[in-house]
């Protein structure tokens, strides 16, 4: 037995230095014929061998052959990718061939531009609330100040399942629903889905995305309103760009704002401008101070507190910001362009 | 609103140029949209808001010039040429319910001559768009567009009876408007009507007997108020909309009937009309004006500027207020009944911001007080599920939220659908109750410019009717097929199948810590027989895979295999996902084993899955199903699998015993359960 391990120790020490000394893959198959030969090889030799021992001494030279024999084949499977290394560092590669890149899906393009608005006020102390998009007539219009029957709710063309259940129109909804439950300080945003009776068209869906936001508390003005919306605006345009505040009508605000950014196509120089239609203006928020109506709706004290709400569509402002002519193009989902926004 | 500037300068001297005239009205809050040169006239376009029906006649803009101007508004005179007749003589009114009706005025010009309108009079109603029709209606539509207040002529000799009535419809009674329209009256509407029938249904449209025809002598000319709600339901009901209902359920100025009235009569007088004397006016409960107080501090809290007594006092006037001081800083303000919309101090205090300028109210972020943090624990999850899925190479999309019946009833669901009374058409009547609609609309646009494969999801709201209340799910829903990836000279693309969308499911609930979750197979009306699993987390079911049923691919038509899954994510995101934990790593080296087996085919990975975890393997870090085939060296009936099993112990290196122990005991583990065989060669040398 210890001479068929001593045996087994010298082909080991034989085997290490030929194998140290391989460099080319001829000289790697004669040493693994030398070795592996499934007639002659040294291995298969060794086993032959083990015939002789007796039943005591088999199962330990076995194990120690076995072991030996997965030394070997482990050694020259290591020398073998060694050799591939080093031929292939030899041999000159094509480095201009297009390397793997990995298919990504796209975001949505408003979604994306949400995110953009709402990192935005995130960064100003926002928080996100949401609403449900079924609302009753009360937290859609009542609430907000348009008495049943009134002619602004013309402006805000609905859809409705029943005579008081409707797809609402605007997320203010959700200002309501928020003002009921928490006590001021409130400072919000509220994007999400809104639906309007509107046959489509270019600038006309019966669906689209906006984002409101309100803030209530101790001696909030006009001003600061001014205050954020430019913040707003020049975050998500650029730093320079020209915004004009002018008096509007929402039954919700009082007073009432909309907000318009100059138009960066034409700037007000071509009459026949697309998109401004030639005025250098577009409309790009409506705002103002929370009516005192709202307040009382809400159980909150107008003469103790004040606020300012404002809204804009997700959609039109991102069709202005990338120039798209036609709303349609968002939910038409078409690949090729959806997929340009991974770029975004 | 067309304003024509010419006609402006009936009431205010106008002597700035357009540019400069368009910026003063947009500082007020009148947005010129558009404007145009026509005929020596500049006819602007003006929008107008819901609370302001006092602009929406040129008076009322001029109004509003006349206080940015500081000017006031030229006095006109309406000199009548009268006979000794009195109106009362020839025509008897009465109101029923001063409710709806609250001030009705009438008077009649007799030997008015109907014909064409002098060439002022045309060129006014031309400003307005309008083609002029006769010298009785321009002159209605002139007063009408001149000072926001609707008038009404009728042929005096078509009315019956001196006797007219300002009433409630009778159910049935029909009027036949001047457009020969039938309109179905109700005890809703309002009628004026003669000692017969309704002639006209009041404040919307004229009857078409009473109206003015080339045979007209004498005419009646009204000039009321009513009610606007009523106004507003009636024309809704008719479904006609006219200027005189647009102004009328906006409200009008309760003191003006009788100077319309006048205004009317004076100009066909003019025309060789003769009037009655003496206007008619009915006007059972006088109305006094509103007052309201302003306080100097609450506009400085409301707008964040300080302004000057002396600016609030002028600005105020010049809207035709009439202030007066209660204290330093305090004012009472009689509201003029032009001025439907003001009510409360905060109306004033709008009136103060126009005129001050919204541009010189200064900007100041508002000051950041107590707020507290908000964890917004769905949006993070939200955002975390986005992003993996477009890592996974799903495209995101967003569909409108309606759908087609003939598509949507192809999904076989229990929900009971939500309708939608006023759908803007037929194919968009019903809220989504399945997400995977829309997208399947997505891949067949998409196919049918040329896309070779489609993977795309959405989160969005699906709708449904439970316990008499709409409900609003938010579901997840993804679709796979075609080819996936990019071609590449060493990687190649390949075709999606069932086991995409699985394992983007099964990635999903991983990353989001909803675990742990199972599979159940499950036959599913959307998904075709043997081809569907249910998703479970925690054992409750909470959405389904599949490849979908050809009878659904056939309403889109579609063909080939679309996969699709859809989870409720409102049910996941309303349990808690399991806590990140992080675990430590060890720097003992671990050790591999593969195996392979022959298996018989019926038995599921689910099965020896479940096997081998309840099993407690002894340092079984993990184990991986890496091949599985059959073919000629497999017996029929049998699958090749070949597993890899990775073992670590914790705190040392593991021997070699140990893991061949182990080993020796899966296999037997796996024998006895299953009657797995080692496949030959199953260790094979390398």
């Amino acid at each position: 037995m210890q001479k068929f391990q001593n045996r087994v120790e010298t082909y080991k020490k034989s085997f290490d230095e030929a194998s140290s000394l391989i460099k080319d893959e001829n000289s790697l198959r004669e040493l693994r014929n030398l070795y592996m030969s499934r007639t002659r090889g040294y291995i298969t030799l060794l086993f032959s061998e083990l015939k002789a021992l007796s039943q005591e001494e088999k199962p330990e030279a076995g194990r120690l052959l076995n072991s030996f024999k997965n030394y070997v084949l482990e050694k020259l499977q290591s020398t073998k990718k060694c050799l591939a290394v080093s031929k292939e560092a030899t041999q000159k590669k094509d480095l201009t061939l297009p390397g793997r890149q990995k298919y990504l899906g796209s975001p949505h393009p408003i979604l994306l531009f949400q995110r953009e608005i709402e990192d935005i006020f995130l960064g100003m102390g926002f928080s996100i609330e949401s609403g449900p998009e079924i609302e009753t007539d009360y937290y859609n219009f009542e609430a907000l100040n348009f008495p049943p029957h009134h002619p602004a709710r013309d402006d805000w063309d609905t859809l409705y399942i029943t005579d008081d259940i409707l797809l609402r129109t605007h997320t203010s909804p959700v200002q309501i629903r928020v003002m009921e439950k928490k006590k001021p300080p409130i400072r919000i945003i509220t994007p999400g889905k809104v639906f309007r009776k509107e046959t489509p068209d270019p600038t006309h869906l019966p669906m689209f995305y906006q984002v409101e936001g309100l803030v209530v508390d101790y001696g909030i003005t006009f001003a600061h309103l001014k205050g954020t919306l430019e913040y707003f605006l020049k975050a998500l345009f650029h730093e320079k760009i020209k915004i004009r505040f002018r008096p509007s009508f929402f039954p919700f605000t009082e007073p009432s704002a909309e907000v318009d950014i100059e138009c960066t196509v034409c700037g007000g120089k071509n009459k026949a401008c697309r998109i401004c239609g030639g005025s250098g203006w577009i409309e790009i928020l409506g705002s103002g101070m929370i009516d005192p109506q709202v307040f009382k709706n809400v159980n909150i004290n107008p003469e103790r507190y004040s606020g300012f709400a404002f809204g804009l569509g997700i959609d039109r402002t991102a069709m202005f910001s990338y120039q798209i002519s036609d709303l349609r193009f968002f939910y038409e989902n078409d690949l090729r362009f959806i997929r340009q926004f991974l770029q975004k | 609103m067309k304003i024509s500037v010419n006609w402006l300068k009936n009431y205010i001297t106008v002597n700035r140029s357009i540019p400069k005239l368009i910026e003063a009205l947009d500082s007020i809050g009148l947005l010129v949209d558009n404007w145009e040169e026509r005929d020596d006239d500049v006819i602007l376009e003006i929008e107008t808001y819901a609370n302001r029906p006092d602009t929406l006649g040129h008076l009322g803009v001029a109004r509003e010039l006349a206080a940015v101007f500081g000017s006031t508004i030229k006095k006109q005179n309406w000199p009548l040429t009268e006979i000794e007749e009195r109106t009362s003589e020839n025509i008897d009114i009465q109101i029923c319910d001063d409710k709806l009706c609250p001030r009705y005025c009438g008077i009649i010009v007799k030997d008015i001559e109907i014909g064409p309108s002098p060439l002022w009079l045309a060129d006014k109603i031309k400003a307005m768009g309008l083609k002029p029709i006769n010298n009785v209606v321009d002159v209605s539509n002139y007063v009408l567009y001149s000072t926001a207040h609707p008038i009404h002529a009728f042929d005096l000799a078509k009315v019956t009876g001196k006797k007219i009535t300002i009433r409630r419809a009778k159910n049935k009674e029909v009027l036949k408007s001047l457009e020969g329209k039938n309109i179905q009256l109700s005890d809703t509407d309002i009628v004026i009507a003669d000692e017969k029938k309704p002639i006209a249904l009041a404040g919307i449209i004229g009857g078409e007997e009473t109206s003015i025809s080339e045979y007209t002598r004498d005419v009646f000319i009204e000039s009321a108020i009513f009610n606007p709600v009523s106004i507003r339901k009636s024309r809704k009901k008719a479904g006609i909309q006219t200027d005189a209902s647009f102004r009328f359920e906006r409200g009008a100025d309760i003191s003006f009937p009788p100077t319309a009235a006048l205004m009317v009569a004076s100009i066909l007088t003019q025309m060789g009309g003769k009037a009655t004397k003496g206007i008619m006016d009915i006007y059972p409960k006088p109305v006094k004006n509103k007052t309201v107080v302003i306080r100097n501090h609450r506009i400085a809290a409301l707008l964040g500027v300080e302004i000057e007594d002396a600016f609030i006092e002028k600005t105020l006037s010049s809207l035709e207020f009439e202030v007066s001081v209660q204290q330093k800083g305090i004012w009472q303000v009689k509201v003029p009944f032009f001025r439907i919309d003001i009510e409360r101090e905060a109306d004033l205090i709008e009136e103060i911001a126009r005129f001050y300028g919204y541009d010189k109210i200064p900007s100041q972020l508002p000051p950041l007080t107590g707020l507290e943090p908000v964890i917004n624990q769905k949006r993070k999850i939200l955002s975390k599920l986005r992003q993996m899925l477009l890592s996974y190479g799903f495209n995101e999309v967003v569909n409108l939220s309606f759908s087609d019946p003939k598509k949507e009833t192809k999904f076989k669901n229990s929900r009971e659908r939500i309708k939608i009374r006023n759908p803007i058409s037929s194919k968009a009547s019903l809220l989504k109750t399945t997400l995977i609609a829309g997208l399947l609309d997505n891949i067949i646009w998409n196919k049918n410019r040329g896309a070779e494969g489609i993977c795309a999801f959405e989160v969005g709201n699906i709708y449904f009717w439970e316990n008499d209340s709409c409900i609003e799910q938010l579901n997840l829903a993804l679709v796979a097929s075609g080819t996936v990836g990019l071609t590449h000279w060493q990687t190649k693309i390949y075709e999606t199948d069932f086991y995409h969308i699985k394992g983007t499911c099964e990635a999903l609930m991983t990353h989001l810590r909803y675990e742990p979750f199972s599979f159940q197979e499950e036959d599913h009306p959307n998904y075709k027989e043997g081809h569907s699993l249910s998703l479970l987390f925690k054992g409750q079911r909470v959405g389904s895979l599949g490849l979908l049923k050809k009878e659904i691919l056939d309403a889109f038509y579609l063909e080939g295999n679309i996969w699709a899954a859809e989870i409720a994510l409102n049910t996941l995101l309303e349990k808690q996902p399991q806590n990140f934990q992080y675990s430590p790593v060890t720097r003992y080296p671990r050790v591999s084993r593969d195996i392979s087996f022959i298996a018989d085919r019926k038995v599921s990975y689910q099965e020896i899955k479940e096997v081998l975890e309840n099993h407690s393997i002894p340092c079984l870090e993990k184990f991986e199903l890496y091949d599985r085939f059959s073919g000629l060296s497999i017996p029929k009936g049998k699958i090749s699998l070949s597993f890899r099993f990775v073992f670590r112990h914790f705190k040392r290196t593991l021997l070699a015993e140990e893991v061949d122990n182990t080993q020796k005991k899966i296999i037997k583990t796996l024998k006895d359960n299953f009657n797995f065989q080692l496949r030959e060669g199953g260790e094979i040398d390398k």
